[in-house]
């Protein structure tokens, strides 16, 4: 009986990156990515049209072994070590069934479930309000993420960035950063509290 | 910050944005390197759930009729072949407190509803590079309309999605800014100005009269 690959974990990612074959960035960008892309569109024949969603299972089907072949084939690079990361299609499907199905996001009464709806269920997806990462001054931080939280559809919150933090710019590299970072949590949940909503994720 | 995460016991969202028009080339081949790089988040990152975002390399947003052809194919197929919790995010090159901007957002919760996604996330409106240029009246028209999409048929969603690019996707040379989050709040109690609201029942009357069954 073949052996059942286990889920690999973040620890043996970086074990990998540490000992895996070194290119350039520029080679890796400029080279391999593109030319492995190429190919695998031309063997898969992968050509969408003009459709936004694909209703072909075949195509679906193409497209997601045109996706796999190209994590396995190529790896993954790590900008800091230059080295690729390798990974077997085996370990890949491990960490396809040790995926989490049902995640619980928030608590309490402010608490959404997001899990799988398989094709266009007639169950909403979980709808995450915020900046989406856009700089949003700190005057207008609380307010700006209370009129999210305090719309009845949005489930949980997406954080902006604060941008400075007792007037002073956070400035990656700084110690500033973290300010700011642990500034807008407070606030995220300050906003939150106050659209009446204390439990949501953030 | 993952192995911390991880020993915290904490929920591991992993994003990233495949740039369309970038060193990876076309619509296909993007959609390729995202599907292997959502598989990534999963295998090497232990990821809950993964958060996408395909964005075009000229116009920085994720409503482009190329950057919605990758997001929608890429959840299509990875909806079909696993059980993973996919997540979009959305970036509209028109700002708030515009109609663009809202019809921008309903072809993209359209294309993320339909094509299987368990989590939408947004807005970063005006490109989310413009300060306080975010409402949370852009987060209403992007729920919305995801609980108006859920449920109907993809062939229905395609042919909308349709009408809705095609009205905006000539104006992003000439993209309106809109407004600041100041600007279009009453911000002491947290109200969207009459303005807005006037805007956002215009969007969401023309979207009626395309066929989604809006909140009136």
């Amino acid at each position: 009986m073949a052996s059942i690959e286990k889920a690999l974990t973040v620890y043996e990612t970086y074990l990998r990156s540490e000992r895996g074959a070194k290119v350039t960035e520029n080679v890796w960008d400029n080279k391999i990515v593109p030319n492995a892309a190429l190919a695998l569109k031309e063997k898969y024949d992968i050509s969408f049209g003009d459709e936004f969603i694909p209703t072909d299972p075949d195509l679906k089907k193409r497209l997601f072994q045109a996706g796999m072949e190209m994590l396995v084939s190529v790896g993954i690079y790590n900008v800091d070590t230059e080295r690729i990361i390798r990974v077997t299609e085996d370990e890949v499907r491990a960490g396809i069934r040790a995926a989490p199905k049902r995640v619980q996001l928030g608590e309490y009464g402010d608490k959404v479930m997001i899990e799988p709806r398989k094709g266009n269920s007639s169950k909403k997806p979980v709808i995450q309000g915020g900046p989406t990462g856009a700089t949003v001054s700190e005057d207008m931080f609380i307010p700006m993420i209370q009129s999210y939280a305090q719309e009845p559809i949005v489930d949980t919150i997406v954080n902006g960035v604060m941008a400075t933090v007792g007037g002073v710019s956070s400035t990656t590299n700084t110690p500033f950063e973290i300010m700011g970072t642990l500034a807008e949590i407070r606030a995220v949940r300050e906003a939150c509290v106050r659209a009446g909503r204390p439990y949501m994720a953030i | 910050m993952i192995a911390g995460w991880k020993h915290n016991g904490d929920v591991i969202m992993v994003e990233q944005m495949p740039i369309l028009g970038g060193y990876i080339g076309g619509i296909e081949e993007t959609a390729i390197c995202d599907v292997a790089t959502t598989l990534t988040s999963f295998t090497l990152l232990n990821a809950h759930y993964h958060l996408d975002g395909p964005i075009h390399v000229r116009w920085g947003m994720t409503t482009s009729r190329e950057t919605l052809q990758v997001a929608g194919h890429v959840a299509a197929a990875i909806d079909a072949h696993t059980d993973l919790l996919v997540a979009n995010q959305f970036y509209t090159i028109a700002g708030p407190c515009t109609e663009m901007c809202l019809f921008e957002i309903a072809a993209q919760a359209l294309l993320d509803t339909a094509s299987g996604r368990e989590l939408v996330s947004g807005c970063a409106s005006a490109k989310g590079v413009s300060e306080d240029c975010t409402t949370g009246m852009e987060a209403r028209m992007l729920g919305e309309v995801s609980a108006a999409a859920a449920g109907k048929d993809v062939d229905d969603v395609n042919a909308l999605m349709k009408k809705i690019v095609r009205s905006y996707e000539r104006q992003y040379l000439t993209a309106p800014q809109g407004r600041t989050f100041q600007e279009c709040y009453n911000v002491r109690k947290v109200l969207p100005t009459k303005e807005y609201l006037r805007i956002y029942d215009n969007a969401s009357e023309t979207l009626r009269e395309l066929g989604l069954d809006l909140p009136n």
